[in-house]
């Protein structure tokens, strides 16, 4: 088929789809939507997005959040100020200072050249696993 | 809803080609509108608002089950068997015909008729076509003209191709 067959062929099936007219809905359609708004409405309050909630739910919601946060803050300054003040907890925090020094200082030892080459192998790797999920994907689900 | 039913109904039923999932869109679509209620109320798109979710809605699911049938961005090289003509009576009437054409296109393969619904529809070009489906141009440009010559063989037993078509 030639390009003006090709043309003349669109224009045809288009013009034959154009005038098809629409289907009409199954008298079923209207009942079950209704049927699932009702199951909707039914449905308690926090099992709706947030937007939906009842407006002194999503503000109570909002407190409890901030004060979570200002908990979480006031909790980390208390926990500095007893690292300073407990002996057990002092101690503690400079077992760990130590061990991320010598952590550190071992990889400073390190030559830069194997750092960059661990880094490729892990590359290499993360892609060469990425390549054989897509290729079990495309195996399994295709 | 009743104003629109027929419109999502079709728009779902020619791309998924299958009227039970078409409705289960229908009424996920209704759902939705019902949850903009208050924006669709007053807005005078809310028709174009129904048929872009639906044809979203409709690719999603086509995509999420794309393993059942055809995938979009395979071709296993089955040649497709076109509905064939022979048995339409001569007389048939429009009515007849349309559905002839409905059922024809209901028949094509999955990838080859959303691409076809697209472009002839929902009027989008070939580029957005193959974004929409994530598939190359060159295999929605395939899809879209075997469809066209999927259902050759009915326009022409309906008497609506040109002469030059015949041959």
């Amino acid at each position: 088929m030639n390009d003006d067959a090709d043309l003349e062929l669109a224009r045809v099936v288009g013009r034959a789809l154009q005038q098809l007219p629409l289907r009409h809905a199954p008298p079923t359609l209207a009942p079950r939507v209704l049927q699932a708004l009702a199951r909707r409405a039914a449905l308690p309050w926090w099992h709706h997005g947030f937007p939906r909630w009842p407006q002194g739910a999503r503000a109570c919601f909002v407190l409890l959040c901030v004060l979570l946060n200002a908990l979480a803050l006031v909790g980390c300054a208390r926990l500095v100020a007893d690292l300073e003040s407990t002996p057990a907890l002092r101690r503690a925090w400079a077992l760990m200072s130590a061990w991320s020094e010598v952590v550190i200082s071992f990889m400073r030892t390190i030559p830069p050249l194997w750092l960059y080459e661990g880094l490729a192998v892990a590359a290499a790797l993360y892609a060469m696993l990425f390549a054989l999920g897509a290729a079990a994907y495309r195996t399994l689900y295709r | 809803m009743r104003a629109y039913q027929d419109m999502v109904f079709t728009t779902a039923a020619r791309l998924v080609g299958h009227d039970a999932q078409a409705e289960d869109i229908a009424q996920e679509v209704f759902v939705r509108a019902y949850e903009h209620f208050d924006e669709l109320r007053s807005s005078a798109s809310s028709g174009g608002w129904l048929k872009t979710v639906t044809t979203n809605l409709a690719l999603n699911h086509l995509r999420r089950y794309r393993a059942r049938w055809r995938s979009f961005s395979e071709d296993d090289g089955t040649p497709y068997d076109p509905p064939s003509p022979d048995n339409l009576l001569a007389e048939c009437s429009t009515e007849e015909h349309r559905a002839l054409i409905e059922r024809a296109l209901r028949s094509l393969p999955a990838d080859q008729r959303s691409a076809l619904v697209l472009y002839h529809f929902e009027d989008l070009s070939y580029q957005e076509i193959s974004a929409r489906l994530g598939a190359s141009l060159a295999k929605i440009k395939t899809d879209i003209r075997r469809a066209r010559l999927a259902l050759l063989p009915v326009l022409q037993s309906s008497g609506i191709t040109s002469g030059a078509l015949r041959d």
